[in-house]
Parts: C-alpha cells; sequence; structure tokens
C-alpha cells in the first residue's frame, strides 16, 4: 500500500500542485471535499488510477467521499481492489 | 502549427457561405420578432451536412475533422442571419451527437446518430437546473436504479431546443451525498414515459433557439439509454462541454467578420461634415479595434481543431477562446452600432439583434467567471 501512496503524491503533486512541497501533501490531507481536487482533476486521477491498476471503481466505490477523499482512503481503495 | 485552411476546408467554408448566403436567407426580423424556429432551415442545414459534420461516415455523418467542422461554422455564421438557428444545431451537434458519439455503445450509436445527422431528429441538453448552474454537478434530479430501468426525478432548466428536440442528453444523480462521481448521463427520448415540456421561456436573443423546461416526473429510463459508465456522467458533460465551448463560438468568428464587412461598407458611403465618417479616426479606430479583435480571437478557435485533430486535450485553451471570442463579440457588437450611429440602434439594421445574440455567448456553455476560474485552475492557482 505504501508504494500505492508514494505514486499517488508523485501523481498528484505533478499533475495538480506543482510548486508544492511533498511534505504538505500527507496521507489524510482532505483532497476531495477541500476543493483542491475539482471535478475536472477527481475524474482524471480516477482514470488514470484505473488505467495505471488496470483495476476499475464502480459508481458506489468512486462516489464514497471516505474512499476519495485522502490519500490514504485511495491508496487503501487501490490495494484492495488490486488484490 | 499551421492554422491556415487547407484547400479541402477552405471549399467547405466557401460552399458554406454561399449555402447560407441563398438557402438560410429568410425574413429574419419578423421571426426574431415572434421567436421562430424553422424547422425548414434545420432541414436544409442537414442536407448541406451541417449536422453530420464530426459524425463519420459510418453513422450518416460526413466525418470531417475539427478544423473543418470549425470552418463550416465559421462560414455559416458569415452568411447565415439567423445565429439562433446556429446556436440551437451547435447545442445539438456538442451537447447531445458528440457526447453520442465518443460516449454512446455501438447500439446507441446506431440507433441514434444517422437520425440526428439527417434531420430526422433534433438533440438537446439537459444538465442546468433551478439551483444548479454554475455548480452544475450540485443537480438534484435523482436517478434510481429499478431493475433494468432507471427512474428520474426532478426539473431541467434552460434547456435549448428543449420543445422540438425528439432527444435528450440529461444528467442525474445517484445521490447527491456522491458529488461529482454520483452523476450520470442518460439519453432520453421524448415519448419516454414521465418526460414534459414545462414552460417556455423567452430570452433577449437568440430568439430562434427554442428553450424550456423540463420536467422529469417518474420518467423510466431503460438502462440500455445509460450514456456512458454509471457514476461517470461528469466526464461526458465535461466533455462535451470542452467540445462546445471549442466550436460553438466558430460561428460568432463569422457574424464578427461580417460586421466589420458592413461597418468598413458604411463607414465609407456614409458622409458627415462633408466626409465619409471612416475618415474620421475616431470611427475608424473603432473599426481597427474590431479587427483587432476578430484577428486575435480565430487563431485560438482554430489553435482548438489543432489541438483536437492531434489527440490533444483543450480544457484550457478552449476556456481560453470561450472567455475572449464571447467577450469580444459583445464588443464588437456594441462598436458596430456606434459606427452606424442611430441607425444601428434601429431593428432594421440588424445589428441590435446581433447585440442581443452576443450578449448570451458570456452565459452558455459556462459564464465568463467560470471560464477564469477553469483556467486559474489549469494554472495551478
Ligand atoms: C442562451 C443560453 C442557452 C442555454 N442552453 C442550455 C442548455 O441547452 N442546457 C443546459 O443545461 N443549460 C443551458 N443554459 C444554462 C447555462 O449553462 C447557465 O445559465 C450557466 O451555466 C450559468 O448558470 P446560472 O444561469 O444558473 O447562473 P449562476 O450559476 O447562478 O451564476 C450567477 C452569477 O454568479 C457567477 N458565479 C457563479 N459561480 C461562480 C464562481 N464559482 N466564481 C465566480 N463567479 C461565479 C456567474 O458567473 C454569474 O455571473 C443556457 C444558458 C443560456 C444563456
Amino acid at each position: 500500500m505504501s508504494d500505492v501512496k508514494e505514486y499517488l503524491r508523485d501523481y498528484i503533486l505533478q499533475e495538480f500542485l506543482p510548486g508544492e512541497s511533498r511534505e504538505n501533501l500527507t496521507d489524510d490531507l482532505p483532497l476531495r471535499t477541500s476543493g483542491i481536487l475539482n471535478s475536472i482533476k477527481l475524474l482524471q486521477l480516477i482514470g488514470h488510477l484505473e488505467e495505471k491498476y488496470g483495476i476499475a471503481f464502480d459508481a458506489h466505490e468512486a462516489g464514497n467521499v471516505a474512499n476519495f477523499d485522502t490519500i490514504e482512503g485511495m491508496a487503501s481503495l487501490v490495494s484492495s481492489k488490486k488484490g | 502549427m499551421d492554422f491556415s485552411l487547407t484547400p479541402e476546408q477552405q471549399e467547405w467554408q466557401t460552399a458554406a457561405i454561399e449555402f447560407a448566403k441563398t438557402s438560410l436567407a429568410d425574413d429574419m426580423i419578423a421571426r426574431d420578432h415572434k421567436g421562430e424556429f424553422s424547422r425548414d432551415l434545420w432541414q436544409k442545414c442537414a442536407d448541406f451536412g451541417v449536422q453530420g459534420l464530426p459524425v463519420p461516415e459510418k453513422y450518416g455523418g460526413n466525418g470531417a475533422d475539427v478544423s473543418t467542422a470549425i470552418a463550416v461554422m465559421e462560414g455559416l455564421g458569415y452568411g447565415c442571419k439567423d445565429a439562433g438557428l446556429l446556436f440551437s444545431i451547435n447545442a445539438h451537434l456538442w451537447t447531445n451527437s458528440v457526447p453520442i458519439l465518443l460516449y454512446g455503445t455501438e447500439e446507441q450509436k446506431q440507433k441514434y446518430l444517422p437520425g440526428l445527422c439527417n434531420g430526422a431528429l433534433i438533440g438537446a441538453n439537459g444538465a442546468s437546473e433551478p439551483e444548479s448552474g454554475s455548480d452544475v454537478f450540485a443537480m438534484k434530479t435523482k436517478a434510481v436504479k429499478k431493475g433494468d430501468r432507471y427512474i428520474l426525478n426532478g426539473t431541467k432548466m434552460f434547456v435549448t431546443n428543449a420543445q422540438v428536440s425528439d432527444l435528450i442528453v440529461a444528467y442525474a444523480t445517484l445521490d447527491e451525498k456522491m458529488g461529482v462521481l454520483g452523476i450520470c448521463g442518460f439519453i432520453i427520448e421524448k415519448g419516454f414515459p414521465g418526460v414534459s415540456i414545462s414552460k417556455k421561456i423567452d430570452k433577449m436573443g437568440l430568439r430562434t433557439s427554442p428553450m424550456a423546461e423540463i420536467v422529469f416526473e417518474n420518467c423510466e429510463v431503460p438502462a440500455a439509454n445509460l450514456l456512458g459508465r454509471e457514476g461517470r456522467g461528469a466526464e461526458v458533460f465535461n466533455c462535451s462541454m470542452e467540445w462546445e465551448r471549442s466550436c460553438i463560438l466558430a460561428s460568432c468568428l463569422g457574424t464578427m467578420r461580417r460586421q466589420i464587412d458592413k461597418c468598413v461598407e458604411y463607414a465609407r458611403m456614409r458622409k458627415q461634415f462633408g466626409k465619409p465618417i471612416g475618415k474620421f479616426q475616431s470611427v475608424a479606430n473603432r473599426i481597427v479595434d474590431m479587427k483587432v479583435r476578430l484577428e486575435t480571437a480565430r487563431p485560438l478557435v482554430y489553435k482548438i481543431g489543432w489541438l483536437k485533430d492531434h489527440g490533444k486535450s483543450a480544457v484550457a485553451e478552449a476556456a481560453m477562446a470561450k472567455l475572449y471570442l464571447s467577450e469580444s463579440f459583445v464588443k464588437s457588437s456594441l462598436d458596430a452600432i456606434q459606427v452606424y450611429g442611430g441607425y444601428g440602434y434601429m431593428t432594421e439594421c440588424e445589428l441590435e439583434r446581433d447585440l442581443r445574440d452576443a450578449v448570451g455567448s458570456q452565459l452558455y456553455s459556462g459564464t465568463s467567471e467560470i471560464q477564469r476560474n477553469i483556467i486559474a485552475s489549469m494554472m495551478g492557482l
């Protein structure tokens, strides 16, 4: 799970938060509910994770805010799906 | 990047201008006054190939690339004074046909696209609601899955083409708590049980483009009519907005060109104080500003064509083009009236209608403020 977390951190920093320091992007930082990830970015991230890990999130998994608000939540969902 | 038109695109554009001048010229002042949509002109456009422009031949379209579609729309905007008709066609193309083409199943494409291209079917888009416009994904229209159907309940606001449409690409949420990831897209036939047109909406401009509210009351939509994946309707919507922002104002480029031609002609002909008004620097400068706006807006639109034709995303570019072109269009429409003086203010001159039509461009497909928000966000702000 930690490799997924680090991958997510890299991707989010590179794509959505250029110039932001890595330490500030903590595992529990709310990304969706805080508005850091707007709808376009959130959809891009989900599509990217599905493609990278060869998984598919169903509507209720992706729509559950707890799963897709923080790096912690996302990494745990991805890890459980990729088995 | 080369934004000059290829010989084939030039041919399309010239043909579009000629077609618009000869076949789409009718009594606009009266139809604008009555707010009358012309199904006859709609059909003529379909016969010319406009509604099939971006759709591959196998689904009944012309398979034109995006730059060609933009060139045709620019030509129509120059030759056709019925901006409402062009607006209706744009809404039909970019927020109905294109999402079906890009996100539809093979069955959906075969079922709906040929009719959308040949003029038999008119498409509409239902996203905005009474309480959610710019914040569109806060929509309240609810979709509940029951067996092999979805049951929809809610109201869609400001639906262009609503009264004359056969097919609505509409959006609903599985659960408001799911936010953007609860949105689903649907292809809704007007005849599905529970669809009704509730209120015709009159507007300031684009009056020949019909608009109404649509109500879904226990509307039964077969699961086969889900457009895209369940919960990924926002992706369908964002994509359709990117297309609409990219292409909807191409026809306005043509109108801006027509306004300049008209102003140059008038400024040469109209004499005051013993000389043509174009010889007064402040009049000439106004027309120069109109020209500069057109020449700076045009490459923004054609750049999007180039990006899309090369398979690249154009989210920020589409927002910039939409923002700049719509605001330029309003300014140039005001300038054209000023050049004409009192005559410009009168209905007969047909410039006041351009201004009324232009104002809407700063609102539809996301307001200017929302375009600025999109650009800021793409800049990491
Ligand atoms: C001619 C026309 C045709 C249309 N056709 C369709 C159609 O076919 N289908 C459809 O679904 N909709 C359609 N619409 C609706 C259109 O998409 C909405 O009008 C638009 O998204 C704005 O929503 P609103 O009108 O509710 O304004 P609001 O969202 O209430 O905005 C009011 C004001 O607040 C500003 N504002 C709102 N949020 C922010 C923010 N975050 N930052 C800064 N400023 C903000 C806006 O820019 C605006 O100035 C059409 C509109 C027009 C004018």
